[in-house]
């Protein structure tokens, strides 16, 4: 018995070990600066030089500015955070997008086009157009989004709400591949079950079976946390694939936490000498209905049907 | 005196020949889409909504479609698309071209478009379209090259595969001269 409990105490800390090795490049957390860059054009696409571009902090207002170049790119490097941004050049409007978020080590790409309007100090503003046969114009004939009847609602953007898809995507993605490295011990474990709780007096078999399906479990865990606690998107109605696959986790869920239980009872009979009897002998046909379940969750959404 | 007053009529309505139009988008279906190594998808959209305004002989078109109307039929994977595009931020893409009021008696057209989505402008030029004009309604129809590095968008993975850059848009539209 004692044995048994050194060898699930070794399993669970090489669990931890594992785990502890692959969550720094599952979450990567970034700390400094991050580096903001983009291009300033025209109403025709054409670039403009010499155009500010000032990135002030939502939270503590303070500012940063660069100007564009001959190309019309201009970079900062700011501290991770949200930032509300202004582009200013003289014979255009000024151009405010009220929240843009900074995060990570690739550099964050943010364009600003701007329309002509009041010169800023009475110098137009040089820019290098492109020459297209019939290309947009700027013309105060050309229809513009007001005259389309879009509510509100539809033209406004929401810096919250992105945040929380990029939240739900960074989560979700963790999930995703958490799912595919638990289906390696999974299938591991499957195979070896049979060997695990044949009749043979060895305990090799069985030693590694519980240990991968002890893995597996954890393993398990870990992929199930990212989806429970990824953001919900309020208005969103669950259409497709995805339904089947969350009615899987109805089983494989309670099957990944009845199979350990079962497991463990076979496992204990097993190692007394006893024939695997009573509750526990549903232990293999628990884990095949699970690893079923887990796999037909993971193929619903990777594949069409 | 009716000759008089034909006259007069005749001429009083010559000037409205030469004056502005305009064409009201009134259906119209987008269809973008995406290749994976294991599935492809198609998101569909019926909620663009388009003005032209035609003034000495060229006409200004736009169109505006809000990125959450486009259905492929798995919210899960709509919703990843909302997040890589950064709808949230920028929830419509808009087109615009610039057209001489002539071509609407043509049978195909080459158009020059500007398309902003994600917060990125692109511009593709001389993009094919097939017109079918029956009275005053004009059925457009053609493909967008589109592809995501236009738009700057990281390509979205599935299985630690990623997508294809290209998301050709397939545009069918039905726009009425007002």
């Amino acid at each position: 018995m004692l044995s048994n409990l050194w060898r699930s105490s070794v399993s669970s800390l090489l669990v931890v070990s594992l785990f502890g090795m692959l969550a720094p490049s599952l979450i990567a957390q970034t700390a400094g600066k991050s580096v903001l860059t983009g291009r300033v054009t025209d109403p025709s696409g054409g670039v403009v030089a010499d155009a500010s571009v000032t990135a002030t902090t939502i939270d503590s207002e303070q500012k940063q500015t660069a100007s564009t170049g001959p190309d019309g790119t201009y970079k900062l490097e700011l501290p991770e955070g949200s930032y509300r941004l202004t582009f200013q050049a003289a014979g255009f409007k000024t151009l405010e997008i009220s929240s843009a978020t900074v995060s990570g080590t690739a550099p964050e790409v943010l364009d600003g086009k701007l329309e002509r309007g009041e010169p800023v100090n009475g110098n137009p503003a040089t820019t290098q157009q492109e020459s297209l046969p019939n290309a947009p114009s700027s013309s105060t004939t050309a229809p513009s989004l007001s005259d389309l009847g879009l509510s509100p609602e539809q033209t406004r953007g929401n810096p919250q709400e992105q945040a929380l898809l990029d939240r739900r995507t960074h989560m979700l993605r963790i999930h995703q591949r958490m799912g595919l490295i638990t289906t390696i011990p999974l299938v591991a474990t499957v195979i070896l079950g049979p060997g695990a709780g044949g009749k043979s007096e060895g305990t090799a078999v069985r030693d590694l079976h519980v240990a991968l399906g002890s893995l597996t479990g954890d393993l398990y865990g870990i992929t199930a946390y990212y989806a429970i606690r990824a953001p919900r998107i309020p208005g969103t109605k669950k259409r497709g694939p995805i339904k089947f696959h969350e009615a899987m986790a109805w089983i494989h869920g309670p099957g990944m936490i009845l199979t350990p239980i079962l497991g463990a009872m076979a496992f204990t009979q097993k190692n007394s000498g006893e024939k695997v009897h009573g509750i526990a002998q549903a232990h293999g046909p628990v884990a095949i209905v699970t690893a079923g379940a887990f796999g037909a969750a993971l193929l619903s959404v990777s594949v069409k049907f | 005196m009716n000759r008089k007053m034909l006259i007069a009529f005749l001429f009083a309505a010559i000037p409205t020949f030469g004056a502005d139009s305009q064409w009201v988008l009134q259906q119209s279906m987008l269809t973008y889409h995406v290749s994976h190594p294991l599935h492809q998808s198609e998101g569909v959209s019926h909620a663009a909504k388009g003005k032209g305004v035609c003034h000495a002989g060229q006409c200004e078109f736009l169109i505006a479609v809000p990125v959450k109307s486009f259905d492929s039929g798995d919210s899960n994977r709509d919703l990843h698309m909302i997040q890589v595009t950064r709808s949230a931020e920028f929830p419509l893409v808009t087109v615009r071209t610039r057209l001489p009021e002539s071509d609407a008696t043509a049978s195909t057209i080459n158009a020059d478009l500007e398309i902003q989505f994600a917060g990125q402008t692109a511009q593709y030029k001389q993009v094919p379209f097939k017109l079918d004009k029956q009275g005053n309604e004009i059925h457009i129809t053609g493909t967008i090259p589109a592809t995501l590095t236009d738009f700057k968008i990281d390509p979205p993975s599935l299985l630690t595969m990623p997508v294809k850059n290209e998301i050709p848009v397939r545009v069918n539209l039905t726009w009425h001269q007002q």
